[in-house]
């Protein structure tokens, strides 16, 4: 005789939650398009490190602590991670076996979530590391090493715009394709338009309240340590770009140069020679604050959107 | 007698078109209960609300128990609440189960013996014996994607058993089986049931049913046109049945004789052959055999059909589909 329903024992939120994620990691890791996207970030990563050593560029030591994967990375790991995430399920018709475990639609949204998070944390530990020694072997001893997981963390919650956008497409429209077109016209309106605002327009302080690379200028500190020379042209690496893409790179700027100023400008393309306007200054910790706040609102507010249509979705499939 | 699914005045409407109107269902718990209607008739999407995939759009449903929908009074906050705990013990198994096609048949069940709670020791025990039972022996470790579509539907009634639930609710089991795997189900269904379990099987399959079942409800439109035992719903056929008799030599004695019986409506003569319409469905072949014989005939062959499900079903059917609108 089976165990009646109040006779079994409830197991804790928790050892669901865990059975969902395992489900989740496993799927992700299989997915061809995922492996795919890793193999190509480590080929760009390549690029980035042996590129420079081509063109015999001078010894960068901070090369490792100002490494970033680059927005375009981001966009394809989130796009690769989450794009059939939840739409898949539905896709698939696998949503119907798993949801009718004993598992809450919040439970399986969280978990999907999570596995997405720790997927991509580790995905970029392995880049970052392997950046890392790439940056020691090519650019020689490196600085401020300590700083390389600020630029991993600030590089996760750059994606984690992506990811939150990209799972709100899916989960409205249950479409992958949607969810992947969808996010990759964003990502366009947003990066590609955002730069070309930023380049002709005075208002380019609006693109730091939208997902990308939000307005440039460029880091006023006393100590230039950062220009490299490219075939006798020294090029300053203190430039900055103010947006939810740049978090990373931004906060190990804060960390070097607290109290450093940015002084956002615009490249006035018409005039000749083209001539570079100044904007505005603002703080480097004003900065990274206001894109990390973006970044968050916009994490919450997609992921809410994402929750709420997956948790009133009916399964007519 | 305790019920382990009830539903009241269930309704859900798809735009214009109503897949189930006012549906009453009461699942006795021990039962093996037949949930019988045509394609279309509401069956899936009725399914899919005690399961908690779809939300009525009026009506209550509860299952195991557990109040899952509160129908029209239920509030917007409260149509967020999830009872994923009335779902330990339940197994479900979708028409033409979808799973995961990059997770192995044991991976498949691991993972969702975990979301039931079930230790380690409960996984390795009870994988290798569902996994031996739906016999997928030597298949387990290959990907569902590499899986047939009969070896879907048997991980899929694999799954539906992991929790050794009290309630299985199967969805067309038998669909995508070939006559082996279709045999193989009814016995699983009748086994499963003598451990106590209470099986809702949703069928199109009328001799399935009538093999495995001993509740029924036949639906059409949305609407249960009848539910009860099996044996009381097949003695619900009304209207004449047929008698067919072969003599060696017809004569008019005989027909005489045949029509003076009481329970006779109409007597048809092909041949040496007779069609006799009975106003009775009991068996009445004696009385007209003694009939036959007293007027001088030699009965050669005899036939009465009697009174299943399918005649049952068929005329309920056809009486809803005259009554309404198309």
């Amino acid at each position: 005789m089976t165990a009646t329903n109040q006779e079994r024992p409830r197991p804790s939120w928790f050892t669901r939650f865990w059975a969902v994620v395992r489900y989740e990691m496993l799927w992700n890791i299989r997915k061809k398009k995922f492996i795919a996207i890793v193999i190509a970030a480590f080929v760009l990563v390549t690029v980035d490190l042996a590129l420079p050593a081509f063109f015999n560029v001078s010894k960068n030591p901070a090369f490792a602590a100002t490494f970033s994967v680059g927005n375009l990375v981001f966009f394809l790991i989130a796009l690769v991670t989450v794009m059939n995430s939840i739409s898949g399920e539905f896709e698939s018709g696998t949503i119907v076996p798993l949801l009718t475990k004993p598992v809450s639609r919040t439970m399986v949204f969280l978990a999907k979530v999570f596995a997405a998070f720790v997927i991509i944390l580790v995905t970029y530990t392995v880049l970052f590391i392997y950046s890392t020694v790439g940056g020691i072997v090519v650019y020689g001893p490196q600085d401020n090493l300590q700083l390389v997981p600020l630029a991993l963390l600030g590089n996760v919650i750059s994606t984690f715009v992506w990811v939150a956008i990209i799972l709100a497409i899916g989960s409205i429209s249950k479409s992958s394709l949607f969810a992947a077109l969808g996010g990759l016209v964003l990502f366009i309106a947003f990066v590609f338009a955002g730069s070309i605002i930023a380049s002709v327009s005075n208002e380019a302080g609006a693109l730091n309240y939208v997902p990308g690379v939000g307005a440039t200028g460029v880091l006023n500190v006393a100590q230039r340590s950062q220009n490299i020379t490219i075939q006798n042209i020294t090029v300053s690496m203190n430039s900055v770009s103010t947006g939810t893409d740049n978090i990373g790179t931004n906060l190990v700027n804060y960390a070097r140069y607290p109290s450093a100023t940015v002084n956002i400008t615009r490249t006035d393309v018409f005039s000749t020679p083209p001539k570079v306007i100044q904007l505005y200054t603002e703080s480097i910790g004003f900065i990274v604050l206001r894109s990390i706040a973006v970044a968050f609102a916009y994490i919450l507010v997609f992921l809410f959107v994402a929750w709420f249509a997956f948790k009133r979705a009916q399964i007519f499939e | 007698m305790e019920l382990v699914i009830e539903t009241n005045n269930l309704t859900k409407r798809y735009g214009s078109l109503t897949a189930v109107n006012k549906l009453n269902l009461k699942v006795q718990r021990g039962s093996i209960h037949g949930f019988l209607g045509p394609n279309g008739a509401g069956k899936t999407t009725t399914i899919k609300i005690i399961v908690g995939l779809l939300r009525p759009d009026e009506g209550t449903v509860k299952v195991l128990g557990h109040e899952l929908h509160g129908g029209k009074n239920e509030g917007f906050l409260q149509s967020f609440r999830e009872h994923a705990d009335s779902r330990l013990g339940i197994g479900y198994m979708p028409e033409l189960p979808k799973f995961p096609k990059h997770l192995k048949g044991s991976e498949l069940l691991d993972i969702y013996g975990r979301m039931y709670g079930m230790t380690e020791q409960q996984r390795k025990e009870q994988i290798p014996k569902l996994i031996e039972m739906v016999g997928l022996t030597g298949r387990e470790n290959d990907l569902i994607g590499k899986y047939s579509k009969g070896m879907q539907q048997r991980i899929g009634i694999a799954q539906a058993l992991l929790n050794n639930p009290e309630l299985v609710i199967l969805d067309e089991p038998s669909l995508g089986l070939d006559p082996v795997g279709m045999v193989e189900v009814r016995e699983l269904v009748k086994n499963i049931a003598r451990e106590g379990v209470t099986v809702f099987v949703s069928s199109h399959l009328l001799f399935e049913v009538e093999q495995v079942c001993t509740d029924v409800t036949i639906i059409n439109r949305g609407t249960a046109l009848a539910s009860d035992t099996l044996q009381n719903v097949s003695g619900l056929l009304t209207g004449p049945a047929m008698i067919h008799v072969e003599v060696t030599q017809m004569s008019q004695n005989i027909i005489k004789a045949v029509k003076s019986l009481p329970f006779v409506s109409n007597v048809v003569q092909t041949g040496n052959t007779l069609v006799i319409q009975v106003t009775t469905h009991e068996n009445v072949r004696a009385q007209v055999s003694q009939a036959i014989t007293r007027a001088g005939g030699i009965i050669v062959d005899m036939s009465q059909k009697t009174s299943n499900l399918e005649d049952v079903f068929l005329q309920l059917v056809s009486k809803d589909q005259e009554g309404k609108p198309q």
